[in-house]
């Protein structure tokens, strides 16, 4: 099983459809959501948008591949679904 | 002040703003409740209706480019996806906005 | 022209902003390099008013969001298709004129 885990906005509907969309295919997630973390890690998340080129959310990672935006055919190509 | 109030303002003040850079608000209707309702809690906070789907960054400077609707400050990607970042507006001559995937810059097909 | 008078000419100062309401209408008067240019006094994004902001050059910056319009003409520097009423100014016998047309 790959590794998921996302960062996400609680304020994003984006982020709660990608969120839906890996609890319906009964893949576990982690995620933080940016807006509520502390500093230090919002501050480590930016770094990783940064360094990926992106602007918003949501971040997927998938094992070591990572995807910016609520695409979901991307998921399913990733996991391998 | 009532929520529902200040969601018709800030669609007022948005609707005109959008509207000569080629943009409406979403036909989703859903989705615009939703993010004008999450705009209102923004904008409760910290006194600036922010971007709901993209990241604060404490900087003034950076921060103001994502107080919506901030299509001026995000034009070149926005015009090449059709859409700003969370889907509160899309081009006029979109009529499906499901349709419309939400690619960051660097994935947008340059071709 | 319809010429109404705002304000004695030595009342802006270089450099400056002040907002004016020649017949109800909100303007905003500034005068960069001796000249004096009016535009709308609030800002073409929520309405936050323009004079309470910062006059660097001939751009305003709005205090609230810090959007930033040309005052000689007022456009919006993010995106020409957006800006401020601009209106035609002028100073005779020591005192401003704005015409709203």
């Amino acid at each position: 099983m790959k590794k998921v885990s996302m960062y996400t906005l609680s304020t994003c509907p984006w982020c709660r459809k990608t969120k839906n969309y890996f609890t319906q295919h009964n893949i576990p997630f982690t995620y933080i959501d940016y807006d509520l973390a502390d500093e230090a890690t919002q501050s480590r998340i930016l770094d990783e948008l940064d360094a990926a080129g992106a602007t918003g959310f949501p971040f997927v990672k998938i094992d070591d591949e990572f995807i910016v935006g609520y695409l979901p055919d991307r998921y399913a190509k990733a996991i391998g679904i | 002040m009532n929520a529902e109030l200040r969601k018709k303002a800030l669609h007022y003040f948005f609707e005109k703003i959008v509207e000569p850079l080629g943009f409406k608000f979403t036909l989703d209707v859903e989705l615009m409740n939703f993010l004008l309702d999450q705009e209102v809690i923004l904008e409760n906070k910290h006194g600036i209706p922010f971007c709901p789907c993209q990241p604060l960054r404490h900087k003034r400077e950076r921060d103001m480019q994502i107080v919506c609707p901030c299509i001026p400050f995000h034009r070149k990607h926005f015009d090449e996806i059709k859409r700003c970042w969370c889907g509160l507006f899309v081009h006029k001559d979109v009529l499906d906005p499901d349709t419309l995937p939400q690619l960051p810059p660097k994935d947008v097909n340059h071709a | 022209m319809n010429w109404i008078y705002v304000l004695d000419d030595a009342a802006l100062l270089e450099g400056r902003m002040v907002p004016a309401y020649p017949i109800g209408v909100n303007v905003l008067l500034a005068r960069v390099e001796g000249v004096v240019f009016a535009v709308s006094g609030r800002c073409a994004h929520m309405a936050c008013p323009l004079f309470t902001g910062k006059l660097d050059g001939y751009t305003i910056t709005c205090p609230c969001h810090d959007w930033q319009y040309d005052v000689r003409t007022g456009k919006f520097l993010d995106a020409p298709e957006i800006g401020l009423t601009n209106y035609s100014t002028k100073s005779e016998d020591g005192k401003v004129f704005v015409s709203l047309k």
